[in-house]
């Protein structure tokens, strides 16, 4: 069956698997039961996050609300039951699409393409803040940068938002052709490369040194400059010649700053510093038929990058 | 004394003092806006709009409405001089409802009340002047009769009863107020959980607080029209008699039904609790807004007059808590964002190279966590002694598990746990052989009364029990179980363990028993007329302590441990790659030791009835009711600050002394299970 949304949790090896019947499983490579999680709330999953900074605890966007469920890292049960769930829910804020936590694990971020807020909660007390703007639409993709300083935020229109995380004050950046389709940060929030709708091209955005002391000013830099041209190219390949490009579907950067990954089955070796260069170093080959959706990297694998398709 | 009580004062004033002001002056310049609005609002007149806007544009100019702005202006500002007294950065939360009437009675209160009924009357006087209409005037010519032998050349003057029903809303709306104002915790000042521009908090709340006031006036409206359909005729006879007026007979009294239908009365008067809502609600809103502003405490004073302002000091002595709360909001702040800062508080003191400011900075929040353990401790103490029926399962499974065996790794492990436990079941073995006190089963009934006792007893076994504990000296711990592990294990399983600790305990019993033969008589006549008192159910009513009301009341200031440990955990997750002298390493034993025992007693105390279960969220109320869930912020903030540690330090922590136990759990930890 197909996947909805998948997530690696940020310090162990366990991960948790959405599946199309509104069901979570959660594998652990060291326990043999696999929990699987449901609630009557829990429809639609778009979107799955694990805290950092915690052993399990596990936000589930869904229709209406989200949920955050609080599993006891050593249980083994394989049916969690509904009171581990916390219900956050806000008027108005649904169907919710997209999460993302705080690297520092204290504040989680929800928004829905349906509500021009973006919502900060306070877990443990089930506050949130309203982060409003005027026109736009909602949000379809947030991201948080690794360091905790700035977040991306885009929206259904030709225009996404950068939040820089401590005043919550926000940059517009209007698209000259299309929709922000998705970013990812470098590990140090340096950096963002962001894709757009209908152009086969990656962008980096790069942002001032966070020293602290610029409050309330996100410090991007004015252009974006191109980094990437993915456009249909052919390699020789030993299987013959290969037409590969396209569009960007999605991006994940590995946790260790050296290699980006990008769905059209094309991995590039990045290196961010002294200068900023993208070399593709390889490609990985699917089977036929099989179409990759979700990548992720695992966050903290020690010996290099491990990454799922 | 008096140098640090004036020395208090000035800092109070430098940091709290501008931003009152700007408070209040910002509130002042919104009241034109909102007296514009009353104005255009109260002329109101759907069929001749035009009419309406144009009579509303001339009226903002005439003499009176200036006035009534500035009589405006003094209100809000005697009504900030109240916010700025009674503010409070710790909530008083009544545990029973005794408390909340005494809360209610209290002097201070009661000025409080008084003074915003006054204030009431002079915002109505200002409403019904503008409104202009039958609302003018107190004094009225009355309605002449249309008999010729009553023509008089001086027409008597009336009371407008409308006018006096508008003055008399206004002071029963302030009153109500007031009341809400206590009752509601509105005193009370939560520091919001983002940082934002205090115009964008403003406006965000802004929404809310007109649609709050717009309900909130007509609960008013339709409970002051009940109080003057019953009480309104005594106020009339007084005002008269006194003023010389008559009271009309042409018109209908308003304390009737017939009266009190009058749909424009109604719509007036709504109007006016509205306008006086919103202004005074302002006035609120801006004063919480910039009172918990964040403020920047410098860490290294440059100047000599700063030394007093500067945090490591700020922390160490003992300021008004205001000051306290931003400094340490500061400190999270500061730990987070701030890698400059961060570098002066693990920088070394010229000369001596010795590390003051980290130093000072990590014993007071240090010794403010390890406050709230012994906090916790007392509770849970007081708890599980206060009649069998209140000791939940979860305390006692542990017990079983220590079995007669001593001195084995896990003993000293458990003895941390049992360590409560063979304490209050040491009284309640005690207790029996002084008293019959009859447990209650399933209610809070002896709460009030039986913990002063049975603190005074456990207060007299303390002086002889060998392991009079604080939470740091592991040595006295470690004896703990050889006595009182089987003493408990008598109590609970029931069952005759070794005669010998049993005797020792009712011997140490009776010898302090026995020299205080009339004390104990006095605490028995004491037990029997409560015991008599509590089947009164009147005097339950009264005197019972909410449960969660007493667990709200034990973390209410819990936002300063919830700092300390977001800032502590922070400066030393960064000091693994900032600290270039290593001034954090030599705390860090002490730091690992106050955070891991603080978690096993928050986890001990949420498995207490009532801790556990969260209050009902009401969303979108303009009432900020977040300290009622400190309580869950405080846990998740401890556990992450402890993930935060290891997660940063990972295996190298293992190189850290701490004892045999704290490692075991550290281990937890590092592997994520817990």
């Amino acid at each position: 069956c197909t996947i909805r949304a998948f997530s690696w949790h940020p310090h162990t090896s366990k991960f948790a698997v959405a599946l199309l019947d509104d069901s979570i499983r959660v594998y652990n490579s060291t326990s043999a039961t696999i929990p699987s999680l449901k609630h009557r709330l829990q429809r639609n999953v778009a979107a799955m996050a694990w805290k950092p900074l915690c052993a399990s605890i596990l936000a589930v966007a869904c229709q209406t609300c989200v949920l955050v469920w609080h599993l006891d890292p050593t249980s083994l049960s394989t049916r969690p039951s509904s009171g581990c769930a916390q219900v956050l829910s806000h008027p108005g804020h649904s169907p919710v699409t997209t999460l993302a936590w705080a690297p520092s694990g204290d504040r989680l971020l929800s928004a829905s393409p349906m509500d021009t807020a973006m919502l900060v909660w306070d877990v443990s007390t089930e506050n949130c803040v309203q982060l409003q703007w005027f026109g736009g639409g909602g949000v379809t993709f947030l991201s948080w940068s690794p360091d905790g300083s700035k977040v991306l935020a885009a929206t259904p229109s030709a225009v996404f938002r950068v939040w820089e995380a401590q005043m919550w004050t926000c940059e517009r950046w209007p698209t000259i052709k299309g929709r922000c389709q998705t970013g990812c940060w470098s590990p140090d929030g340096s950096r963002l490369l962001f894709s757009v709708l209908g152009e086969a091209l990656i962008f980096s955005l790069s942002f001032s040194e966070y020293r602290g002391e610029l409050q309330g000013q996100v410090g991007g830099s004015k252009r974006a400059s191109i980094v990437a041209d993915l456009s249909e190219t052919s390699f020789e390949t030993p299987y013959g010649e290969e037409r590969i490009g396209g569009e960007v579907h999605s991006m994940v950067w590995d946790p260790t700053g050296e290699r980006l990954a990008v769905i059209i089955r094309a991995v590039f070796r990045t290196r961010n510093s002294p200068i900023f260069e993208l070399l593709p170093c390889g490609f990985l080959r699917g089977e036929e038929g099989a179409q990759p959706q979700l990548i992720a990297f695992h966050p903290s694998f020690k010996k290099g990058a491990l990454l799922t398709v | 004394m008096e140098e640090g009580a004036g020395r208090q004062r000035s800092l109070l004033r430098q940091v709290l003092g501008w931003r009152v002001a700007a408070a209040v002056v910002w509130s002042v310049l919104l009241l034109p806006l909102c007296t514009a609005a009353f104005v255009v609002l109260s002329g109101l007149d759907p069929f001749h709009p035009l009419r309406w806007i144009s009579n509303s544009f001339n009226d903002l100019r005439t003499s009176y409405v200036i006035f009534c702005i500035l009589l405006m202006s003094v209100v809000i500002l005697v009504i900030s001089i109240f916010n700025v007294e009674f503010y409070a950065v710790v909530p008083s939360i009544p545990c029973s409802r005794l408390a909340l009437i005494g809360k209610i009675m209290h002097p201070q209160q009661v000025i409080h009340s008084v003074v915003h009924a006054v204030m009431g009357m002079l915002v109505a006087w200002c409403a019904a002047v503008m409104t202009k209409g039958k609302f003018q005037f107190l004094a009225v010519p009355c309605t002449p009769s249309e008999s010729l032998e009553a023509a008089v050349p001086h027409p008597q003057m009336c009371l407008n009863e409308y006018h006096l029903f508008f003055l008399l809303s206004g002071a029963f709306m302030g009153y109500s107020y007031s009341l809400l104002y206590l009752i509601n915790n509105m005193n009370y000042l939560p520091f919001p959980i983002i940082q934002q521009y205090k115009y964008l908090r403003f406006r965000r709340a802004l929404p809310l607080l007109i649609k709050h006031s717009c309900v909130e006036s007509l609960y008013f409206v339709r409970n002051f029209c009940v109080t003057y359909y019953f009480f309104g005729y005594i106020p009339k006879v007084w005002i008269s008699t006194t003023m010389d007026l008559h009271i009309d007979s042409k018109l209908h009294p308003l304390d009737t039904l017939a009266g009190l239908l009058d749909l424009p009365l109604f719509y007036h008067s709504w109007l006016c609790g509205v306008f006086l809502l919103i202004t005074w609600y302002i006035a609120w809103l801006l004063f919480k807004i910039y009172a918990t502003e964040a403020h920047h405490f410098p860490i290294q004073p440059t100047f000599a007059e700063e030394t007093d302002q500067c945090l490591p000091k700020i922390l160490n002595s003992n300021p008004p808590l205001i000051i306290k709360f931003l400094a340490l909001q500061d400190l999270m702040l500061l730990s987070q964002y701030s890698p400059v800062r961060r570098q002066e508080v693990f920088s070394l003191s010229q000369p001596g190279g010795h590390p003051h400011n980290w130093t000072a900075i990590s014993r007071e929040c240090l010794s403010l966590l390890s406050d709230l353990t012994q906090r916790l401790m007392a509770q849970q103490e007081a708890a599980a002694a206060n009649g069998r029926a209140k000791q939940p399962a979860g305390e006692l499974k542990v017990s079983p598990q220590t079995p007669g065996a001593v001195g084995t790794e896990d003993m000293s492990f458990q003895s941390q746990r049992s360590n409560v436990i063979p304490r209050a079941s040491m009284s309640s073995l005690v207790k029996p052989s002084l008293m019959p006190l009859k447990a209650s089963p399933g209610s809070d009934v002896g709460s009030p009364f039986s913990s002063p006792a049975l603190n005074s007893k456990t207060g007299i076994l303390d002086s002889i029990s060998p392991w009079r504990g604080s939470v740091q000296s592991p040595h006295i711990r470690r004896r703990g179980p050889k006595l009182w592990t089987s003493g408990s294990d008598l109590q609970i399983n029931g069952s005759h363990h070794e005669s010998f600790p049993v005797l020792t305990a009712a011997r140490a019993g009776s010898e302090a028993v026995q020299p205080n033969f009339i004390y104990t008589w006095l605490q028995n006549k004491q037990e029997q007329i409560k015991t008599f008192l509590s089947k009164r159910v009147l005097i339950m009513y009264f005197f019972s302590k909410h449960p969660e009301a007493s667990i709200q009341a034990v973390f209410s200031d819990a936002q300063m441990h919830i700092w300390a440990l977001e800032g502590l955990s922070h400066l030393v997750a960064a000091s693994f790659t900032e600290d270039q002298f290593g001034v954090v390493q030599t705390t860090l034993p002490a730091i690992l030791n106050t955070l891991l025992t603080l978690q096993e007693v928050v986890d001990r105390y949420f498995k207490l009835p009532h801790v556990s279960s969260k209050p009902p969220r009401i969303s979108g109320s303009l009432v900020d009711t977040s300290y009622k869930t400190l309580r869950f912020a405080l846990r998740a903030s401890l556990k992450t600050a402890i993930y935060r540690i290891t997660t940063v330090f990972g295996e190298h922590l293992n190189a850290v002394q701490v004892s045999t136990e704290h490692k075991k759990r550290l281990q937890q930890f590092l592997e994520y299970k817990e």
